[in-house]
């Protein structure tokens, strides 16, 4: 029954969050039995697209019809109720429930006002017939592994007899047997005439399993057509677009060919075997898709996550770091993925939290001397180009770029000899970009050596001397300046074939 | 192991107090000392009840004793004008009222729950006071105050009224939340609000039910009020009664995190201190040393609470 009727027609479908305008004017539309890959890089827009369909998000502007009738589901209950089911890529379970209560979540079998438990258990016998999977309905879902866990999503977004289903990433955690299964159910769904959105990173499952591909790129469709038309190449092409020069500032590296800094087999429950190491004055930089383990990198390094096996070395010496306190003191700093969470504190001034590691420098006659302190923040805001009215004034009152900045203030003052900076550049305006990519650089001038992560495949490239790109817990492959975007934007995906290893 | 001590050791405990008490007072077994635990714990069963739900429900409701207060009032007067069974319908709908206005403007606003019933608690006692116009109302016909207090206060097999009724409340409300698709939504609102929103449930009615049936349950606490005492005062309930409805389940083993435990926890609970209470009077142990023991008993729960959470990740 792969008929032509159209199911879903997106018109000009516009999300903006805050400055970033996640969507687009995006058109789009499906027909019945359509399997629909979409594709594209990490803030590309896909998952404010299907959320936007799902009704998780409302668009700011544009038009959705679904079925036939124009829509405009304010929450997912509304959806689903039309019948569109969407998958997160967050696992979003109730950990004290059990799996069947889970899979049915929202849409329990009735009898009165009860739950009906034994339709409860023969439509779940039904869903492990359909996909194949093992799963034991009375497990608490807590204790399930993550893969298990998936499952249980991916049952759920079946249970709701939904004429669309929007699948984002389900199969990140499945075993090769069970990513099977879950292609083999997606099939016989769209041979029953049900339509598949699949939002992926695995660029051959899209090419084997889609009939359509759409390639999203900031926010926008770049193209839409024919799954058979596309090859991985192609589609990377589409994901990247245009390149931009290498690098932003001539040529000035300040890398040495000392080496400062290196970690030897860093393993944990998220990282698996990972070397590098950064000269004197050198930015490495740490790309790849998020979940990737790039933050955990940066985590296990600064001792915020445990290791189990593992060295690190810094100018010779191996050091034994078990807390940030440890990382700090022995020359290690990081500048955390959220500034508002785990990096300021936001009532206070800028002054005390620029010195917020090093408060013990200001005292005089066992009191903070607030005189001192301003001087210095004053300095420091100088160094790094902070824009402010008064330094007494409080990080809340500062925007997002400037915030950041008064973190990188915060490791002028320490000081350390390795600078671990995790997406400092997310949400922050195109002038405090460039502030902060010119802070890097002088920072690097004067000798310390950084390792720089972000999901800015152009800003990575522009700024750091070296880039490895992370892939599932591994070092993929590294690639020195000046680089080729495209070969970097592959590896992200697990392509490195072409690519010499250096 | 963590898990298990966490969910059943206020059971060993609460046996392990019984027991104790049972050797060492030969009082403590009789039949007429279990019917005055019972009688004094019938409010605070009702208000367990609620604190219970809310606390599963992933919210606090800290004005059930000021909502209980302001139903009192106004079942005396609706008793008053409209005769017996409708003053006391009033009095319950009421109470049902002042959560629902709990629910709309705590879930509507997206104020945290504890902060927000704090300041309906005020209001509710003030609204409490505009009513009675100052300080106390009493049902003015003696026949109907007499028939309040027999129905609340009249004893059938040597326990009061009010304690079937704070039983029965219980019961209902226990078997809702185990046995329908509502009560299972609480639990899954309360384990986790987005995975809920997500999966279509409309959490913010699973919500706004929550302080409609702890309203209820406070106006059922402000008639049995006015059944004991033949009126209604600005002072009928204290909060410290709410603080102890609130300790109740978390002592019970009802995790403060929301998502999990179970109505009769929040009983246990209330029977515990109970225990605490008669058992240490009965053994003539100053009740400085009670208050001391029940706050580190508290403690306890809250700490291991915590620390099972952690031990899971």
């Amino acid at each position: 029954m792969n008929s032509s009727t159209a199911l879903v027609h997106v018109h000009e479908l516009t999300k903006t969050f805050g400055a970033t305008r996640a969507v687009r004017s995006v058109s789009l539309s499906f027909t019945e039995g359509e399997i629909i890959g979409l594709v594209g890089e990490n803030g590309a827009g896909k998952s404010t697209l299907a959320k936007m369909i799902a009704g998780v998000y409302t668009a700011d502007s544009g038009r959705i019809e679904f079925a036939g009738s124009e829509v405009s589901f304010r929450s997912p209950f509304e959806a689903l109720r039309a019948g569109v089911a969407m998958m997160a890529q967050e696992i979003m379970l109730v950990p004290d429930a059990t799996v069947i209560e889970n899979v049915f979540l929202g849409s329990t079998p009735r009898r009165g006002i009860a739950p009906n438990k034994s339709k409860m258990r023969s439509d779940f016998k039904e869903l492990l017939e359909l996909t194949k999977f093992e799963l034991d309905p009375k497990a608490v879902v807590s204790r399930l592994r993550l893969a298990d866990q998936q499952k249980v999503e991916i049952l759920r977004s079946l249970s709701r007899n939904a004429k669309l289903i929007i699948m984002d990433e389900p199969s990140a955690s499945l075993t090769a047997d069970e990513v099977a299964r879950l292609h083999a159910t997606i099939r016989e769904l769209a041979r029953r005439g049900v339509t598949i959105l699949l939002i992926s990173h695995f660029l051959e499952e899209v090419l084997e399993l889609t009939t359509t591909t759409i390639v999203m790129r900031d926010g926008e469709v770049v193209k839409a057509g024919p799954t058979k038309d596309e090859t991985i190449d192609s589609l990377v092409s589409g994901m990247v677009g245009r390149s931009l020069e290498t690098r932003y500032f001539d040529n000035d590296s300040a890398a040495t060919q000392q080496v400062r800094f290196s970690v030897e087999g860093l393993t944990n429950s998220a990282l698996h075997d990972i070397s590098f190491e950064i000269h004197q004055g050198e930015i490495l930089g740490l790309a790849g898709l998020i979940g990737a383990g790039r933050t955990e990198i940066a985590r296990a390094i600064f001792g915020a996550d445990a290791l189990d096996s593992g060295t690190v070395t810094l100018e010779g010496k191996k050091l034994s770091v078990t807390s940030p306190r440890d990382a700090i003191k022995q020359g290690i700093y990081m500048i955390p993925e959220n500034r508002k969470e785990e990096g300021l504190i936001l009532e206070a001034s800028i002054s005390e939290n620029m010195m917020l590691s090093t408060l013990k420098r200001y005292r005089k006659a066992g009191s903070l001397s607030t005189r001192k302190l301003g001087k210095r923040a004053v300095e420091l805001a100088g160094e790094v180009d902070l824009r402010y009215s008064k330094i007494t004034q409080s990080a809340l009152s500062l925007s997002g770029g400037n915030q950041q900045k008064i973190l990188f203030g915060r490791a002028v003052e320490v000081a350390p000899k390795v600078l671990i900076v995790d997406e400092p550049t997310r949400g922050v305006d195109i002038a405090a970009k460039r502030a902060i990519h010119e802070t890097l650089l002088n920072l690097a001038k004067s000798g310390m050596s950084i390792l720089f992560i972000s999901s800015e495949i152009e800003e990575v490239l522009g700024v750091c001397d070296r880039v490895l790109v992370i892939h599932q817990g591994k070092v993929q492959v590294q690639f020195t300046a000046p680089f080729n975007q495209k070969q970097v934007v592959a590896a992200f995906f697990g392509q490195t074939s072409g690519v010499k290893h250096d | 192991m963590i898990e298990k001590l966490r969910s059943y050791g206020i059971v060993g405990v609460f046996g392990l107090l019984f027991v104790v008490l049972a050797i060492s007072s030969p009082s403590f077994l009789s039949w007429q000392n279990a019917a005055n635990i019972l009688d004094q714990s019938s409010i605070l069963f009702i208000m367990a009840t609620v604190l219970t739900l809310c606390i599963i429900a992933g919210i606090f409701d800290l004005s059930v004793a000021a909502t209980a207060t302001a139903s009192a009032i106004m079942t005396v007067n609706a008793i008053n004008a409209f005769g017996m069974v409708i003053g006391i319908i009033v009095g319950l709908g009421f109470g049902g009222v002042l959560g629902l206005l709990n629910g709309l403007g705590i879930v509507g606003t997206n104020v945290n729950s504890f902060i927000g019933t704090l300041a309906t608690s005020f209001a509710f006692r003030g609204l409490g006071l505009i009513l009675c116009s100052g300080g106390l109302v009493s049902i003015t016909n003696k026949d109907t105050a007499v028939a309040m207090r027999s129905a609340f206060e009249g004893k059938f097999l040597g326990i009061k009224g009010a304690v079937y009724i704070a039983l029965i409340f219980s019961a209902i409300v226990g078997i809702f939340l185990s046995r329908t698709i509502w009560g299972r939504n609480v639990y899954a609102v309360g384990g986790n609000p987005q995975a809920a929103y997500l999966a279509g449930i409309r959490t913010n009615r699973i919500l706004i039910s929550c302080y409609v049936l702890s309203g209820i349950g406070a106006g059922i606490a402000g008639v049995i009020y006015v059944g004991r005492y033949g009126s209604g005062a600005t002072n009928a309930y204290s909060d410290t009664i709410a603080f102890t409805a609130i300790a109740a389940p978390v002592v019970g083993g009802v995790s403060v995190f929301g998502g999990s435990g179970a109505i009769w926890r929040g009983i246990l609970g209330i029977l515990t201190f109970a225990l605490i209470g008669n058992g240490l009077n009965l053994l003539g142990v100053d009740t400085t040393y009670q208050l001391t023991a029940l706050g580190l008993l508290i403690f306890a729960a809250v700490a291991a609470d915590q620390v099972f959470r952690r031990s899971r990740g």
